[in-house]
């Protein structure tokens, strides 16, 4: 099949987002620097909020609701952690199946919507959540949130300390992966004929609603998570952490880094909170450098930084083969058109 | 830190030269950190905030620094923009935990000092919040100090002032949907309602630039007045401006931080207004306070930010300087905190202040100087009165 | 009952500024497939330009008020020119091009211009009062601009051959480009056009309201729902979902406060979508 060495690469690039990942473990073990515990947190979180974005990528969609979805998880979690329950495993369950539900019905009225139609819709959605959270004071301490989240506890060790919340974010970060890999990988071939040609894939039998419902609760989920990991973070459920500042922010992780692979969230997501945060500290000029940076990048690498690192290496890998005179099979297979996307 | 060798001539030598020369022989540094939304609606806060604390450690250094032990050390100001948010606050907090800044000046608004408070304490930092949250300090962080008095201090002096002068029977509060305007906006309410005044609450979806139908919703409510609380200046300002075009007659209040100057140019001048009630963040007339605009210019060489957060900022800042002389270190943020507890709230441009906040937060760590009252009526700015809070507790 | 009809001006007046700030995404979208993020910070580059003009230079304000969108058109073709060109095809890197150009404005105007409000009044000041509502003149002398630039530009799209070039572009590129059409030439022209046609807008409006360097943030919020509402490459569409949403926007608001004004807004706007998933004069759906 056509797919096979393609979906293989890919499957090796997603593999390595999985190996970066695990190196973070040793964050905590290495340095006491609250600085570099920050930087990982926040990479870890947007990395998740990225993947969520990724999913939805994967069938052609852009979502902008990741923040929406963030803030039920987030909020979810808070509220049962003020109510007693710490355990980590719960909270983290519960903040993917929150959000899972709601998207079940949402997706169910939004998913018919094309293209554009469905960006705005979900930057909609995210607006009315911030104004639900500021009209339901009762239930989600409305514009003041919920502080004082306890932290998690795991077999009764208590995780509230600066590494513990590393290494919360952290696994909340693997698992996250874990399922973004399971769905974009056993459902590839779906996602990809939804992704270029839906009209066909229906034509040629395939209940594309779904898969797109299946990929929009999924990535509901994983956002869900992202929320979890953030409130732990800042021990608050606070409105102003699920902005659509912040989720055009995770848009531009997934696609300055890649959207072809798991690995471009995490380059572009480890590029971006860095550069972020080193901004951040440039005063008044901190937003403008920042643009500046997403500028360079995007007009650099159209295939994002991933994309076009492949596209590098495809053509020293063509340039070696021709030189020895031989068609290949993987350049029949890969020599695709660029649309913008993919390895 | 080593002390000075104490011998001889070598040592007298080396230390006139250090006196002489206090900019290349500085060798110590002390960093302060400022944390504020310095881009986005909120970036006139922060930018006066940074404002406030660079111009008080330059004049800091101007003098040879910070007294630290039996040196002096030169002042540096890192800053961080939070962006409004709780998460960025957290952010910049971490950052300047990385630079080992202990001591921070800020941060501006009531979601980041939500975000900050945790993060700080966890971090060993002192913060110094100007927010106007009901829970913007307390004794869970006792790191945590407030810049200025908080609506509970001054909202029931002011609104009882103001029903005497207007005699107002009804009001209509006015802010953003957000906790930096429900903060004051509910607290003013209350006020009101104590001095037995008919009064709404209106809060409106951030973002909105044209006040119109809000205006309408305000108008069809026939108040006396309509207390724009914390809106942010532009709103405020075009919501007056509104306000007048669609006929109201009654008083405007602002009680809640800057931007007089906004809704006065808004309304098209002083006279154009029947009547004006506001806070002022500084006894902005007091000529020991405009001093410091003066000085702000030499010293800065540029003019200083229309934003009166610069003079709660920079008087923090102060106060954190002579704690940490009286501490003796910069490095550890608890015994600079006992310092700070124990120092007399003075300022050179602010006077005499208190140390308030154990009625509202259970912590006296509330720096209070007096505020100011502004008037006008019928037409004519009848100033800016000094407001005592010196009562408070 | 007063109040009923003061709402309902308002609404129109929110529609007709509404509609002029959406003429220009709508073009963008419907043409080149982009959107354009940056649609905020031309509004407010309109504004400070014909800000400065008007009160640092003394031009008369409808002079600034050209200036100023000549200035945002030539700025608009020289960043599709150089930057958004080799990218067009690609919707999502197009918007993060844009999104970055905002943020670079936004500082920019910042830095330049300080984070207060600047005062830039409208010339005119005072309202036609009759019957127990009111219009400030200001409101009806945007009306009046906004019904004459959408004039012009339906004549434009409708009537010229560079109209009927940039339509046949949006419809089908690949048969245009067959029949002769250089949308290398083109491109450039109709983004200068919308980015022209965001700067005057914000030269009008802003002295009726306020200008600051963060006032384009909710613009595209506006822009967008408008042009979805209103269906993609509709301008008439566009129009008319422009007063839906102000008149909309000032009942709810006006009866149901601010907040849940909004809340209401948004929800409407998802119902709409939702039974007409290509909005009210939609046809295709473009793929994102």
């Amino acid at each position: 099949m056509k797919m096979q060495p393609r979906s293989r690469n890919v499957f090796f690039t997603d593999m390595w987002a999985l190996a970066l990942l695990a190196p973070m473990i040793l964050v905590p073990i290495l340095t006491t620097n609250q600085y570099y515990y920050s930087l990982a947190n926040q990479a870890l979180i947007g990395l998740v909020a990225a993947l969520s974005v990724y999913i939805m990528l994967r069938m052609d969609l852009l979502s902008f609701a990741v923040p929406a979805f963030m803030a039920i998880g987030g909020y979810a979690a808070a509220i049962a952690a003020k109510g007693g329950n710490t355990n980590l495993l719960l909270l983290m369950a519960l903040s993917f199946a929150a959000p899972a539900l709601v998207a079940l019905p949402l997706g169910a009225l939004v998913l018919r919507l094309k293209g554009v139609y469905f960006v705005l819709v979900t930057f909609v959605f995210n607006e009315i959540l911030q104004l639900a959270l500021f009209e339901t004071p009762k239930l989600s301490g409305g514009s003041n949130g919920i502080s004082g989240v306890p932290s998690v506890t795991l077999l009764g060790m208590d995780l509230g300390t600066n590494q513990g919340v590393v290494y919360v974010t952290l696994l909340v970060a693997f698992v996250a992966t874990l399922i973004t890999l399971a769905v974009t990988h056993r459902y590839r071939p779906e996602f990809a004929s939804i992704e270029e040609n839906e009209t066909l894939a229906e034509s040629l039998g395939l209940a594309t609603w779904r898969y797109r419902t299946f990929g929009f609760v999924v990535a509901a989920g994983v956002a869900g998570l992202a929320g979890f990991a953030l409130v732990n973070m800042l021990m608050t459920a606070h409105p102003s952490s699920f902005s659509s500042f912040s989720g055009i922010n995770y848009i531009a992780y997934a696609i300055v880094g890649g959207r072809g692979t798991m690995l471009g969230p995490v380059v572009g997501t480890g590029l971006l909170v860095w550069s972020s945060n080193l901004f951040s500290s440039k005063g008044e000029y901190s937003a403008g450098l920042f643009g500046l940076l997403i500028i360079v990048v995007v007009t650099a690498a159209p295939s994002g930084l991933v994309g076009t690192i492949h596209q590098f290496f495809k053509a020293i890998r063509r340039r070696l083969s021709v030189s020895a005179d031989l068609p290949t099979n993987s350049d029949a297979a890969t020599s695709q058109p660029i649309k913008g996307g993919g390895p | 830190m080593n002390s000075l060798s104490k011998y001889g001539f070598r040592s007298a030598l080396l230390t006139s030269l250090l006196a002489a020369l206090p900019a290349w022989a500085q060798n110590c540094e002390t960093k302060i950190g400022v944390l504020g939304p310095l881009s986005g609606g909120a970036a006139a806060w922060g930018l006066a905030m940074k404002g406030g604390v660079e111009f008080a450690a330059a004049q800091s250094n101007e003098a040879g620094g910070v007294q630290i032990g039996n040196r002096k050390c030169k002042v540096t100001v890192l800053n961080y923009d939070t962006k409004y948010t709780a998460d960025g606050a957290a952010a910049g907090a971490n950052f300047l935990a990385g630079e080992n800044v202990k001591l921070i000046i800020g941060p501006v608004g009531s979601p980041e000092a939500t975000g900050v408070k945790p993060v700080a304490n966890r971090n060993g930092q002192l913060t110094f919040n100007s927010s106007f949250a009901k829970d913007a300090i307390g004794t869970q962080f006792p790191n945590a100090f407030h810049q200025l008095a908080g609506p509970s201090a001054w909202s029931p002096a002011l609104v009882k002032a103001a029903k005497e002068r207007f005699k107002i029977t009804s009001v209509v509060v006015v802010a953003p949907n957000d906790q930096g305007g429900t903060d004051v906006a509910s607290v003013n309410a209350d006020s009101y309602k104590a001095q037995a005044i008919k009064t709404t609450e209106e809060y409106y979806q951030r973002g909105t630039t044209n006040f119109a139908p809000i205006v309408t919703r305000i108008m069809n409510l026939k108040p006396d007045a309509v207390d724009t609380a914390s809106s942010p200046p532009g709103d405020a300002g075009t919501m007056v401006k509104q306000l007048l075009e669609a006929g109201f007659t009654g008083i405007i209040g602002r009680l809640g931080g800057p931007g007089t100057p906004e809704i006065i140019k808004a309304a098209g001048g002083v006279e154009k207004i029947k009547g004006f009630y506001w806070l002022e963040l500084v006894a902005t007339e007091d000529p020991a306070v405009k001093s410091m605009l003066v000085d702000y210019q030499k010293v800065m060489k540029v003019p200083a930010p229309d934003n009166t957060l610069l003079y709660t900022a920079a008087a923090a800042t102060r106060m954190v300087l002579k704690a940490i002389t009286a501490a003796g270190t910069d490095a550890d943020a608890t015994k600079v905190a006992a310092a700070l507890r124990g120092l007399p709230a003075e300022d050179p441009y602010l006077g005499k202040g208190v140390w308030a906040g154990k009625a509202s937060f259970g912590l006296a760590q509330e720096l209070v100087f007096p505020v100011g009252m502004g008037l006008v009526a019928d037409g004519k700015h009848l100033g800016v009165s000094r407001l005592d809070l010196s009562g408070t507790k | 009952m007063e109040s009923f009809v003061s709402t309902g001006v308002i609404g129109l007046s929110l529609g007709t500024q509404y509609a002029l700030l959406s003429l220009g995404f709508t073009l963008i979208f419907g043409i080149l497939g982009v959107i354009n993020f940056s649609h905020g910070g031309f509004y407010v580059l309109g504004g400070y330009v014909a800000y400065s003009f008007s009160h640092l230079a003394g031009v008369p304000f409808a002079i600034a008020v050209l200036l100023a969108a000549l200035a945002c058109a030539v700025l608009g073709y020289f960043v599709e020119l150089l930057l958004v060109e080799r990218h067009v095809n690609d919707h999502l890197t197009t918007m993060m091009i844009t999104l970055g150009l905002y943020l670079i404005m936004t500082t920019g105007t910042l830095v330049v211009f300080g984070p207060e409000p600047a005062e830039f009044p409208f010339p005119v000041s005072g309202s036609f009062r009759a019957g127990g509502f009111f219009v400030p003149y200001s409101n009806l002398i945007v009306l009046g601009v906004c019904m004459l630039v959408i004039a012009v530009v339906y004549l434009l799209m409708y009537k010229t051959r560079f109209g009927i070039a940039l339509r046949a572009m949006a419809d089908d590129r690949e048969v245009a480009i067959a029949q002769g059409l250089r949308p290398a030439q083109m491109f450039p022209m109709a983004f200068a056009l919308a980015t022209g046609l965001a700067g005057l807008t914000g030269a009008l409006v802003t002295p009726i309201l306020a200008l600051e360097p963060h006032v384009g943030e909710s613009v595209l919020a506006k822009s967008f729902m408008v042009v979805i509402l209103g269906g993609l490459g509709s301008i008439g569409g566009a129009t008319i979902a422009a007063f839906i949403v102000g008149i909309v926007e000032a009942y709810s608001s006006v009866y149901l406060g601010g907040s849940k004004g909004a809340l209401t807004l948004f929800i409407l706007v998802l119902a709409i979508l939702v039974v007409r998933p290509n909005g009210l004069m939609g046809s295709e759906a473009r793929k994102a």
